[in-house]
């Protein structure tokens, strides 16, 4: 024997194995993939066994065995073309075409036991034309899928390849007649080789299968343990979704969440939003509602229902698991794909185990969200606490003066019963107890705007007006203020008594904090906004505690200085009020010193032409001034 | 407890009114600052036998003036008078020698100010 024959006969023998292979996977999982992956392999393998046959028997050549090898090899292409439409889809006159041309030359071959010249280049011809076909259907499939099922696409794009090449080496082998022998040898090796491309690809044996999903697996376990901390929901689902497809090379995953009290399922769009479903709804449902993993081959048949949405989908095979924790049922992982063969034998159980790693994350991502839940509801006791304890101690001061003058003038009145009332200290009792109340309305407000009900009913106004009923206000207490409104009305949507009382409350700073006389108030238009401006040139506030200012019992160093009456409450008030208006409050330097409070209310946009409807004839142009004239700044 | 005299210090001017009314009438002699500055200054001039000390004072506040007292060698004794809370700790932070707790009546501050009160 020489080397030559002993590669042949190599070659022969992992031939009919790799069949062996195939056909047990066909006998155990009769699909008909695995039925024309075996008729493929099986064709190949018949017509190697026979040519070794005729060498023993000395019946090579003889015309029949010919014949009887060619009708076996034209079962190659026919097969071929079979496992396109099982793996990519393609027209039915592609596969009648197909199954009509192996009649024609299989009942040629027989009828003719010889082979023409004519007849040859035809079947060649064919041959090509058919391998070419498969190649660039794998090959445009495996473009279009990933994972898994892009390389197992490959692998038999580049069986068809090289069954093209097998068959031109022959042809060549037989016009270049002293070639013949080696060119034989390249045409066996070529054509071994294309076999098992077919083979990895169209049954690709379990080691081979856990090798080319492990990227895609890998990747979903990173990505599930790293979903787990994302807070938005819907894109830590979605991204899960095209990870678990990823691991399947199928073409899309959805995973349901279970709403066990309203019997529904939720699924995250792609597009964004959430789609809900009863909980026996789809073919998902059917495995969540039965709590056992389902396998459908045919979901528009299977589930008419939803037949439209199916094939929208590109779902015809739809694989589905139960997702459960702890024996509470969250939720369904399906899998689903256009063409059933993209599945592999243990795909189910890969299922079971995404899902399981689904209900982990879905179970930690709970728990994450329970616990940022009650950082929050902690932080909020605890800023309450803050609150109550900082609003008891400015109540207690002024208590102690009510209590400790009440208890003077009643063991006054018990001693010297004849002695007239200390009008002095009667003062201070009343004094202290309208502090008290005061502080308690300011504390109410306070609680009531850190709840977010104190703004309530906001319609337009003109800002000007608002200012002005301010200035009227306190010009009746004896207090000037200087105002400067443009011509044009500045209209925002404002809860009125709600935005005077910021006034008053800058108007009465400025007055406590100021030289003697009322601040100046200035309007203007600012990009959207309408600008109210308070300004005064009394004590300003030290640049390093501008942010701080707004916040809730923080007083200014120098205003505590001042007095220690305030409780700290008034400019939060005033930025919760302009908060809630969707507005700004700042404090600048009013040049010269002094404090400038600038707050900016957004303009209703449908005021202009509201306003240009109904003209307002009392406005002065070109500035309306009135009461102190405007401070020189 | 006649003829001892008591220095008020506490930024509200109601306080001092009322705590003064109330130990004039059980015999002190009180005097008034209003923050812990013009206590410093009340003590350099006129040293009394009991200072009556608020906490959060501007100017100066009870923790300072309590350190600056130390660093001169002052021993008077000190009643904290305080709306905070922590009225003991407070108490405890600048070694006095007794505390009141805002809202106090008649009778705890007289209690606090004996107990202060040297021998």
């Amino acid at each position: 024997m020489t080397a030559l024959e002993l590669i042949s006969l190599i070659n022969q023998l992992l031939f009919i194995g790799l069949f062996g292979v195939v056909l047990w996977q066909a006998l155990r999982r009769r699909t008909r993939a695995s039925w024309n992956t075996a008729m493929l392999l099986g064709a190949v393998a018949a017509a190697v066994a026979l040519s070794r046959v005729a060498v023993w028997f000395d019946i090579a050549g003889e015309p029949f065995v010919t014949s009887l090898t060619l009708v076996l090899l034209s079962a190659v292409p026919f097969a071929m073309l079979r496992l396109v439409g099982d793996f990519s889809g393609s027209p039915r006159w592609v596969q009648a075409a197909g199954a009509f041309a192996f009649l024609a030359l299989a009942l040629t071959f027989i009828a003719l036991r010889e082979l023409t010249t004519p007849l040859m280049i035809a079947t060649i011809a064919f041959f090509l034309a058919v391998g070419g076909y498969a190649a660039i259907a794998f090959a445009m499939e495996s473009r279009r899928a990933h994972g898994i099922t892009r390389r197992r696409m490959t692998a038999v794009a580049l069986g068809a390849a090289l069954f093209i090449a097998a068959i031109v080496d022959l042809f060549i082998g037989v016009l270049v007649e002293p070639l013949g022998p080696i060119l034989s040898l390249i045409a066996q090796l070529l054509a071994l080789a294309a076999v098992l491309s077919f083979f990895l690809g169209f049954a690709p044996p379990a080691w081979i299968r856990r090798a080319w999903r492990e990227p895609d697996l890998r990747r979903f376990l990173e990505r599930s343990v790293h979903l787990a901390g994302v807070a938005d929901e819907h894109a830590a689902l979605t991204e899960l979704e095209r990870a678990a497809a990823a691991a399947f090379g199928a073409s899309g995953a959805s995973i349901g969440l279970a709403d066990e009290g309203r019997r529904i399922i939720r699924y995250a769009l792609p597009a964004g939003g959430w789609d809900e479903f009863a909980d026996d709804a789809y073919i998902g449902g059917r495995a969540f509602s039965e709590q056992r993993r389902l396998v459908v081959h045919n979901a528009p048949e299977a589930d008419p229902d939803h037949a439209v949405a199916y094939e929208e989908a590109g779902a015809h095979t739809v694989i589905a698991a139960p997702i459960t924790t702890d024996d509470r049922r969250t939720g369904v992982l399906t899998v689903y794909a256009e063409r059933a063969p993209i599945f592999v034998e243990d795909d189910l159980w890969l299922l079971e185990l995404l899902a399981a790693q689904t209900g982990l994350l879905l179970d930690a991502r709970t728990l994450t969200a329970h616990a940022s839940e009650l950082r929050a509801r902690e932080e909020a006791t605890r800023l309450k606490e803050e609150f109550l304890s900082a609003a008891a101690h400015d109540l207690r001061t002024p208590l102690t003066v009510v209590l400790g003058q009440a208890e003077l003038m009643e063991r006054r009145a018990i001693r010297n019963p004849g002695r007239p009332v200390d009008e002095a200290g009667l003062a201070r009792i009343v004094r202290e107890a309208r502090r008290l109340r005061d502080l308690i309305a300011a504390l109410l407000d306070a609680q009531r705007l850190e709840d977010g009900r104190a703004v309530l009913d906001r319609s337009p106004a003109d800002v000007c007006q608002v200012v002005q009923a301010v200035r009227e206000r306190n010009g009746a207490n004896g207090v000037e203020i200087g105002v400067r409104c443009p011509v044009e009305p500045l209209v925002s949507a404002v809860d009125r008594p709600r935005i005077e009382q910021v006034l008053d409350n800058l108007v009465e700073n400025a007055i406590k904090y100021g030289p003697a006389g009322g601040p100046q108030i200035e309007l203007t238009r600012a990009d959207g906004y309408a600008r109210i401006a308070v300004i005064d040139h009394g004590v300003g506030i030290p640049e390093a505690e501008r942010e701080r200012i707004f916040e809730r019992f923080y007083r200014a160093s120098n205003a505590q200085d001042v007095t220690d009456t305030g409780l700290g409450l008034g400019l939060y008030i005033c930025r919760r009020i302009v908060d809630e208006h969707d507005g700004l409050i700042r404090h600048d330097e009013t040049p010269g010193g002094g404090s400038t409070f600038v707050i900016d209310l957004p303009l209703d946009p449908r005021a202009a032409t509201a306003e240009t409807a109904e003209p307002m004839a009392e406005r002065e142009p070109p500035h309306r001034i009135t009461g102190q004239a405007v401070a020189d700044a | 407890m006649p003829d001892l005299r008591v220095l008020i210090v506490d930024d509200e001017p109601d306080i001092r009114a009322t705590v003064s009314a109330m130990l004039e009438i059980e015999g002190y002699a009180v005097a008034e600052a209003a923050n812990g500055a013009d206590a410093l200054a009340a003590v350099e001039i006129d040293p009394p036998d009991v200072i009556l000390l608020d906490m959060r004072m501007p100017v100066l506040d009870g923790w300072a003036f309590a350190a600056e007292m130390r660093r001169r060698n002052h021993a008077i004794p000190i009643v904290v008078m305080t709306a905070a809370r922590d009225a003991a700790r407070w108490a405890g932070e600048v070694a006095a020698a007794a505390y009141v707790a805002k809202p106090f009546g008649y009778d705890d501050l007289i209690a606090a100010v004996e107990q202060a009160s040297p021998a």
